[in-house]
């Protein structure tokens, strides 16, 4: 198996405060992997620091083998378009839409580079295939959607994009437990095919069996490292923390 | 005292054109860069004077000079964006310390432009040629004619671009969710000097145009920096289709105001205009016209 993703000893963290204390994860392609912990321990932390929005951030992290990471100490978001072109797809925690914009400006959005700009039409037929909902209110402001509708904007728009890595920050949040079962089930279905996804949640339950593997994630360090730990184990973690 | 509707509408339409060429593109720099950007009124005078230099020692070619005015414009857009955004938007307290550095940048440029081309106004050559029309009991010459249709066409022309073409995407998403911009892979630097070019070369083609009626000089950009703020704030910061409305409705109080009560009041009636619509919808025309906001 390859290694999509390879964080050593990753700290991360905003102005005095330490989120992250020398994280080590590795996602290997056609994984999908479930990050799960409770509110403030440092999931959206994690996912941020990938992509390079923290404040400040020190250790190394690898896409595809190539350095995304290192130290760095001011303007967070300076390189995430750079790391994003490189193959990275977050889809953050409030879905970060243009409000104004329209569904398919949402979409084609997500196709920034100039090749797969050039084949938005069927890429946006397939984001649709995933999510029929979307393909009625492609001219509709996103302003004039449901929460659930919203959350499909976002996750569409990131799966736009010839993503090798997906960060998809709480699928579920603020959604009825109905559609964010349906939400979440739709994307274990999706091919990843070289790539890899790291999903984080805080309900376990949501996850459990329909990932490749769980980790869990406790006041800035991950547990179970980067092996792979069974969701048994996990339960009692979840259930402690509760 | 009798008005003349046909003079109204002639000099409404030039207005508006000019101050929606100018609101448009403080609307969209607010918007997107998040800069208040005081040195729109040098790009003003500036692309007058590149245009002017243009005429003087290239030629005196109408399409050549209003090219000149646009690129000049661009060019002193980008070289505000250099100085006032690049190093700054990244810092603590950025929205107040690049209002400051575009002011520097202003007056700094207007010293610069009085010490290398002194004080007397320039003309710039016809660019539409000296004919005239009559409109009603109005007359209308080559120059004004000419202005409303450029400006109106280019705004067209902006205005599809920016729904249609990749670049106007970017923007468009810069203007409205910086973070989740940044998330699809835009850059924000290299976006926000196009925004900056694209920006000046309007304040370019509006000095040109302007010029067809008024002279260049060196505080030439201070009158449009003012309407054109003042536009945009009661169009609503950030929209386009509320700036050019507000261009219109502001064009229209101007030119009625001068004839009927004397251009002394032009100010007063049009301050008294924004106050108005401020406070009925503090987010200016924008707020009517838009049916969803977050």
């Amino acid at each position: 198996m390859k290694e999509v993703l390879q964080v050593q000893g990753l700290s991360a963290g905003y102005g005095p405060l330490t989120v992250l204390h020398r994280i080590n994860l590795t996602v290997y392609s056609g994984e999908r992997v479930g990050l799960i912990g409770l509110n403030g321990h440092g999931k959206s932390t994690l996912l941020r620091a990938i992509a390079g929005l923290t404040d400040w951030q020190s250790g190394s992290i690898q896409l595809k083998g190539r350095e995304i990471g290192g130290t760095r100490s001011q303007s967070a978001g300076r390189n995430t378009h750079r790391i994003v072109r490189m193959g990275l797809s977050l889809m953050p925690q409030g879905d970060a839409l243009f409000y104004g914009l329209t569904v398919v400006d949402h979409l084609n959005s997500g196709a920034f580079t100039r090749s797969t700009w050039r084949e938005r039409a069927a890429r946006r037929e397939r984001v649709l295939e995933i999510f029929p909902p979307l393909r009625k209110l492609l001219a509709a402001p996103v302003g004039k959607l449901s929460g659930g509708e919203r959350r499909m904007v976002s996750l569409g728009r990131g799966l736009m994009a010839d993503a090798s890595l997906y960060l998809i920050d709480e699928p579920s949040l603020g959604l009825a437990p109905s559609i964010s079962k349906s939400l979440i089930a739709v994307l274990c279905q999706i091919d990843l095919k070289e790539g890899a996804m790291l999903i984080a949640e805080q309900n376990l339950s949501m996850l459990e069996g329909k990932v490749s593997r769980l980790l869990g994630i406790h006041a800035g360090v991950l547990k179970g490292g980067a092996d792979a730990l069974s969701a048994a184990s996990l339960n009692g973690f979840a259930s402690a923390a509760r | 005292m009798q008005i003349d509707p046909y003079y109204v509408i002639v000099t409404a339409a030039m207005l508006a054109s000019i101050y929606g060429l100018l609101a448009i593109g403080i609307s969209i720099i607010w918007s997107s860069l998040g800069l208040i950007n005081m040195a729109h009124g040098l790009i003003f005078a500036l692309a007058g004077y590149g245009a002017w230099a243009a005429a003087q020692y290239l030629s005196a070619y109408g399409p050549v000079v209003l090219v000149a005015g646009i690129i000049a414009g661009a060019l002193v857009g980008m070289l505000i964006g250099v100085l006032a955004f690049l190093p700054l938007y990244d810092k603590p307290n950025y929205v107040l310390r690049s209002l400051i550095a575009t002011l520097a940048i202003s007056l700094l440029g207007q010293q610069f432009m009085l010490t290398a081309f002194g004080p007397r106004s320039r003309p710039l050559p016809p660019v539409f040629g000296r004919a005239s029309f009559h409109f009603g009991t109005a007359v209308v010459s080559a120059g004004q004619l000419g202005a409303i249709v450029t400006s109106w066409l280019v705004l067209a022309l902006i205005a599809a671009w920016a729904r249609h073409s990749r670049r106007g995407l970017e923007i468009r998403a810069m203007m409205r969710n910086p973070e989740g911009a940044a998330l699809v892979g835009i850059g924000l630097r290299s976006t926000a000097m196009a925004v900056m070019a694209v920006t000046g070369g309007l304040a370019g083609l509006a000095a040109v145009l302007l010029s067809q009626t008024y002279f260049v000089s060196p505080f030439s950009g201070l009158t449009p920096l003012l309407k054109g703020m003042i536009v945009a704030l009661a169009g609503g910061l950030g929209s386009i289709p509320g700036a050019i409305i507000a261009a219109v409705l502001v064009g229209l109080i101007e030119a009625l105001t001068a004839v009927s009560i004397g251009g002394q009041f032009v100010l007063i009636t049009q301050f008294l205009f924004i106050i108005i619509v401020l406070l009925i919808r503090p987010r200016g025309i924008a707020g009517i016209i838009e049916t969803v906001r977050e």
